[in-house]
């Protein structure tokens, strides 16, 4: 017998992908769900051949929220916003957007895009910051 | 399936626990077995939740609870579902005695955290959200309940002076409930003078970190002696779950797990939502008891904040909500919240509820979510 194989998908993998190689990953089952969320079964159709993707690095605020009191690992960051994005191609995910002092400071439906940093975390700029950078 | 009954109901003042979680929940156990008038020897199994139990240094209380309280040949078991976990214990113990696995069988919930500083106690709080996916982006409970208050007031233009008014409502009927963390009322304008958490929501939009402990008997009727107390007849215990993750659900202004627990529970119960005369619903933020009622079928989406400021849902409205003060002013301790909410309708449907009585007690819906949603228990109890 050879050696096991590792599995195809793991948590970490996730992790790495989005902190240290700038990429978001995420599945896209046959059903057309696309997910940033670890699993091995789609919720929506059952399928197990989940495809491995990357996902789009633009989308647009769905919801957001502008917090001031941070969680511990982010106590040097407050305030900051925690996001919820539509990316483009597909799939929602959950991030964070550093210097964000005020609700007003955004809208629904703003353009963002996927920019991370040394920091923790999916980590989103205004679209215009980062075009401007 | 024999019908169930909640014979023993009793409670902790929540706030801040002078002993230890054990010693709490020990005690608050040996009120309601007295109060049931059960034999504690007839106790079948005991199902205890204490999801932050580890803060004390503790983990698998149930047989230390059963050896105190005398019985330490009854077997037990730990049940986690966050903040609905106490709930979660009363679905297991009505599946225990309804399908004859046992005659009765003791509930416990329990915990005590105030001995941490607020962080930790943050800390130990976020381990019920997704740590990878949401917590590791700077999500703390009160900014994933104010992300869906944000997506909430997109939809339905709800406002601060109508969450406000929710906060407002339970701190009056807090004010009169001697098992209260908070005993105070407060005012709008106090409110909309309190300090931002996660926008939209304040600080009066959250509820206490609360120690506590909270304890039922479940029974079958036929085991029941003669007694003093009036039982609460369990017509539904429902339990569902959804997709844990936000990012995950195509909607942010409602939670499909209570939607899809109260279908059951209403199905399981033969009556529908205006039957209910008054409800204990989860509400550890202000929006959460909005769009519970959205979800539970009480109001239309949209409409149940509206409907609380217009004074529907106060201690004297047509549907009482929360009369104990709910988690906002009663308090919160995460794996006693379940068990509380079904003392105060125990107390209600006996008549013991002082100045927070309410008027009819025919049917009443207990409603316990855990995190933001992944898990839900609804039950649903009237009379004999």
């Amino acid at each position: 017998m050879g050696e096991p194989t590792a599995p195809p998908h793991t948590i970490e993998a996730f992790r790495h992908a989005y902190e240290e190689e700038s990429r978001l990953l995420g599945f896209r089952s046959a059903c057309g769900f696309v997910t940033a969320t670890w699993l091995l079964v789609c919720p929506r159709c059952g399928a197990r051949d989940l495809a491995e993707t990357e996902l789009g690095r633009s989308g647009r605020l769905v919801a957001f929220t502008v917090q001031t009191v941070p969680s511990d690992e982010f106590l040097n960051e407050a305030p900051y916003a925690y996001v919820v994005v539509d990316l483009e191609g597909g799939g929602r995910v959950t991030g964070w957007m550093a210097g964000i002092a005020r609700e007003s400071d955004l809208s629904v439906g703003e353009p963002v895009r996927f920019a991370p940093s040394y920091k923790p975390g999916v980590q989103f700029v205004r679209a215009s910051d980062a075009g401007a950078a | 399936m024999r019908e169930t009954w909640v014979v023993g109901a009793a409670s902790t003042r929540y706030g801040k626990l002078p002993d230890s979680g054990r010693e709490a929940a020990t005690r608050v156990a040996l009120e309601a077995l007295d109060i049931s008038g059960v034999d504690p020897k007839r106790i079948g199994y005991t199902f205890v939740s204490n999801a932050f139990g580890v803060a004390e240094r503790q983990a698998h209380v149930g047989p230390l609870i059963n050896t105190a309280l005398g019985i330490p040949d009854v077997p037990s078991a730990t049940i986690e579902s966050a903040c609905s976990s106490s709930s979660a214990g009363l679905h297991e113990a009505f599946v225990h005695v309804a399908g004859g696995f046992a005659d009765a069988v003791l509930v416990v919930g329990v915990e005590k955290l105030s001995h941490l500083d607020t962080l930790a106690a943050t800390s130990y709080f976020a381990m019920g959200a997704d740590y990878p996916f949401e917590t590791r982006n700077g999500a703390t409970f009160p900014g994933l309940y104010a992300t869906l208050a944000h997506a909430h007031r997109q939809r339905y233009g709800t406002t601060a002076e109508e969450l406000g008014a929710v906060a407002v409502k339970n701190h009056a009927n807090g004010a009169r409930n001697p098992h209260a963390h908070f005993q105070k009322e407060i005012t709008l304008d106090t409110y909309l003078k309190s300090p931002v958490i996660a926008s939209p929501l304040r600080l009066y939009d959250c509820c206490p970190f609360s120690d506590g402990a909270a304890a039922l008997v479940v029974a079958a009727r036929e085991v029941v002696g003669p007694r003093a107390s009036e039982p609460l007849v369990i017509r539904a215990s429902a339990r569902s779950g959804s997709i844990a993750d936000m990012q995950d659900r195509p909607d942010l202004t409602g939670l499909p797990a209570t939607r899809a627990a109260a279908t059951l529970a209403f199905r399981q119960a033969g009556i529908g939502p205006e039957k209910v005369d008054f409800a204990e619903v989860h509400d550890c933020f202000t929006i959460a008891e909005v769009m519970a009622l959205e979800d539970l079928g009480f109001y239309p989406k949209g409409g149940a904040a509206r409907a609380g400021a217009a004074g529907e849902t106060a201690h004297d409205g047509q549907l009482p909500i929360n009369p104990s003060g709910g988690l906002k002013a009663k308090g919160h301790p995460v794996s006693a919240t379940g068990a509380g909410q079904v003392v105060e309708i125990f107390e209600q449907f006996n008549h013991f509820a002082g100045g927070r009585q309410v008027p009819r007690t025919e049917w009443a819906l207990a409603h316990n979510v855990g995190a933001t949603g992944g898990s839900c228990s609804v039950h649903v109890f009237s009379h004999r």
